[in-house]
């Protein structure tokens, strides 16, 4: 019986891909798209999975976790594993899943669905689990401490860099697309900066006026979250206020920027804490609402399953299929930024061994699903639409009109008209150009939402998906900053004993300021690239990512080696191969294309030449150069490091296979549970 | 545990009392059950099952006020960098 319902659930799923491949010329629904996931994910689940739970790990109930042993009531807290999946999920989801499937939408949903599904089940959904599984045998230690205790300490030092540059870029990325979102948008930006008084009041309800009443504080600032969103609405229609809430590009840049240095020096319980909570209700609320409107709905999917633009071709983003692709979809197929959540407080909150399993591997197909439905929402998009948004305005010529015929020529049809009626919809002045994802995400979940609950509430929808992707990427950049704070502090400390101290004010001024400026930079970069910065830093966060991966899969094959069945090294060799022929092959591609639109040296060149030939003012065009060199130095690094990486892994890993090394896992001993069956 | 308090406190209430009083206290456990898987989920300090905690493993320790619990909890969420992911 139990056979019966598996060779059910894998038949549905290969119904599904085979609609979506063999689907020509006429619209698919939805349906087969979420079909063909979730019956991949529940295979992959009960079948691949268990080799590595079983098979290789021997995850094993009687052995008692960090959480049952450490104990505190705090930190390591033995949790239910439903709730730990729900907080893991949490923690883990972010604005990546949603954004990097829509920019992949360029090449049509087919490509960026398969990798999406096929890169979780057998590589980030192997890489969260079986770092959350290396460290919570370890005592919950983190990703940077395994990769010096297991590998060597080099390999450690290039981690901790790794992930310094990473959050460098990261935080750029998602500042840029919250600041193309809320540009020139009285309502956005009027509800988004209500969220900083709203924080603040919470902070002194639960720390000041009633000590630790977190719930009622919690409850008070939604409601007044759902306030401020109606409220925007009158806003942007006030002759009086709108003008007021109506920022350029660079103007909210710097806001961002001060708002990060003042969010990473205050107190947390602040701001930092109360804003924290609110992301968190809005990401499992919407995330699920997402997920009920689209099987509610199953709306046909408009997008071709492939465009002409895999042959790198493409106006959203730089690049072919082959490697762009895959790099542009990031988080929703593989993470490595998991890897510190999986080795930081998830091990810690882990009841028993064998839920590791639903913890790490699940929590990842559910971060991949989301991806799947945010391909869904973008895929709806009438594709003339889809590009008259994600395309720079430049790009796109300029004007409404001078768009429509761009748009045309790719072969896709979209009106003037269709787009001044659609920006009025939504509450907005203009769409054109609106790069980064968020806007066309935000009209596709406000077409869903208001296609399941009723039409008119289609601009409400709209801020509403807009508001909520902005908060969470606030609260990245808040957090982020503070992470980035400590890293510094961690290093100033061996330079300079007082400015390890995380409590000692100078010493936090400093850092929090370094890191603001490192990601301000790049973030302001972005934001005066005529082209819209999209364009050339998510690719570049996109691979930093991937190489974090990287390194996370060095140190899953380790942990492997240690455990001594090496028949099964390929489960991570295989994601490892993979991940580092994509991400080499892109980046040397982003430094060395003889293309000024991938190459970041080749555009250099351009700007150049065009200097000598007086059509860009020298000091615009020497600003250029500058960054595309220094995008460039850190493409460069980023391969640098990575490369670094897996040769001393691999010398580790002959070494211990040839017997001339033992191979000494750091795993701590066995103790017996003490829990009842 | 979240779970099993409520479960412990649902099979305390009085059994043989009359029907609606055992109905309530069953969903007053229920909603105990899910504001704590609520409060896990979130990431928000539960003080009750921080009580619960000292009760069990240290009942020699003095127990801290909310004031003083939510201290501890903000130090150990925040204090060494709790990133949010991409």
């Amino acid at each position: 019986m139990r056979t019966l319902v598996w060779i059910l659930i894998a038949l549905a799923g290969a119904a599904g891909w085979a609609m979506l491949a063999l689907a020509r010329g006429e619209t698919v629904s939805a349906a087969w798209l979420v079909v063909a996931a979730v019956g991949t994910y529940l295979i992959a689940y009960r079948f691949y999975s268990r080799i590595i739970a079983r098979d290789i790990f021997g995850l094993n109930n009687r052995r008692a976790t960090p959480a049952e042993r450490f104990n505190n009531g705090r930190d390591f807290v033995p949790t239910n594993r439903w709730v730990l999946f729900g907080h893991h999920f949490a923690a883990i989801s972010g604005a990546g899943p949603l954004i990097g499937p829509v920019l992949a939408a360029q090449f049509g949903y087919l490509p960026g669905t398969i990798w999406i599904v096929a890169g979780v089940v057998l590589g980030g959904a192997v890489q969260d689990f079986i770092v959350l599984i290396g460290s919570m045998r370890r005592d919950g230690k983190s990703l940077g401490q395994m990769a010096k205790e297991e590998i060597n300490p080099f390999a450690g030092m290039a981690a901790m860099v790794a992930i310094f540059a990473i959050m460098i870029i990261l935080l750029a990325v998602l500042a840029l697309v919250v600041v193309n979102a809320l540009r020139d948008s009285p309502w956005g930006l009027f509800t988004i900066a209500c969220t900083v008084p709203i924080a603040l009041l919470m902070g002194f309800w639960m720390k000041v006026w009633r000590p630790g009443s977190v719930g009622t504080a919690s409850l008070a600032g939604a409601v007044l979250l759902g306030l401020a969103l109606v409220g925007g609405r009158y806003v942007a229609v006030s002759p009086v206020l709108a003008p007021l809430f109506t920022w350029s590009g660079p103007a909210i840049a710097y806001a961002l920027i001060g708002y990060g240095f003042v969010a990473s020096v205050l107190p947390v319980w602040m701001l930092l804490c109360p804003r924290d909570y609110l992301s968190t209700f809005m990401k499992i609320g919407t995330v699920v609402l997402l997920g009920v409107t689209v099987l509610l709905v199953l709306p046909p999917l408009k997008l071709p399953p492939l465009t002409p633009f895999i042959d790198g071709t493409g106006p959203v983003f730089a690049g072919k299929l082959f490697p762009f692709a895959f790099i542009t979809i990031a988080c929703g197929a593989v993470s490595g930024f998991h890897s510190l959540v999986a080795s930081g407080t998830t091990p810690k909150m882990v009841r028993q061994e064998e839920d590791a399993r639903l913890i790490g591997y699940g929590g990842m197909l559910m971060e991949s699903f989301v991806a799947v439905m945010a391909m869904c929402a973008a895929a709806i998009l009438d594709p003339g639409v889809y590009f008259a948004i994600n395309v720079p305005l430049a790009r796109l010529g300029g004007s409404a009109a001078a768009a429509a015929e761009t748009i045309r020529g790719w072969g896709f049809t979209v009106t003037p008209e269709q787009m001044h009626e659609l920006a009025r919809a939504v509450g907005e002045s203009t769409l054109l150009g609106r790069t980064g994802g968020a806007p066309s995400l935000a009209v596709g979940m406000a077409t869903l939402f208001s296609g399941a609950f009723g039409q008119h509430l289609l601009a409400l929808w709209y801020h509403f998906a807009i508001m909520f992707e902005a908060l969470f990427i606030l609260t990245t950049v808040d957090t982020g900053t503070r992470v980035g704070r400590f890293m510094l502090q961690e290093l100033g400390g061996h330079l300079w004993a007082p400015l390890g101290r995380t409590s000692w004010y100078p010493s936090i001024v400093l850092t929090s300021a370094l890191v603001v400026a490192g990601w301000g930079y790049f973030l302001v970069q972005g934001v005066l690239d005529p082209l819209g910065g999209i364009n050339s830093l998510w690719p570049l966060f996109g691979i930093s990512n991937q190489l974090l991966a990287s390194v996370a899969l060095c140190v899953g094959t380790t942990l492997i080696l240690k455990t001594g069945r090496t028949r099964y090294l390929w489960v991570t060799l295989l994601p490892l191969a993979w991940l580092l022929t994509v991400t080499l092959t892109a980046s040397w591609q982003k430094v060395f294309s003889a293309d000024p639109a991938l190459g970041f040296l080749a555009h250099a060149r351009q700007v150049a030449d065009r200097i000598g030939a007086g059509a860009i003012e020298p000091g615009t065009g020497l600003r250029l150069i500058f960054n595309d060199r220094l995008d460039a130095a850190l493409a460069l690094l980023f391969m640098l490091v990575v490369v670094l990486v897996v040769g001393s892994s691999a010398r580790e890993w002959i070494l211990v296979l040839r017997k001339k090394k033992p191979a000494t896992s750091r795993e701590a001993p066995f103790v017996e549970t003490a829990y009842a069956g | 545990m979240p779970g099993d308090a409520g479960r412990a406190n649902l099979t305390s209430s009085p059994a043989n009392g009359p029907r609606t009083s055992r109905l309530a206290a069953c969903l007053a456990g229920l909603v105990r059950r899910g504001r704590r898987a609520l409060r896990g989920i979130t990431g928000m300090p539960d003080y009750e099952a921080y009580l619960e905690h000292l009760r069990c493993s240290h009942p020699e320790r003095p127990v801290p006020s909310p004031a003083e619990f939510f201290e501890l909890y903000l130090e150990s969420r925040y204090g060494g960098g709790t990133g949010r992911c991409c």
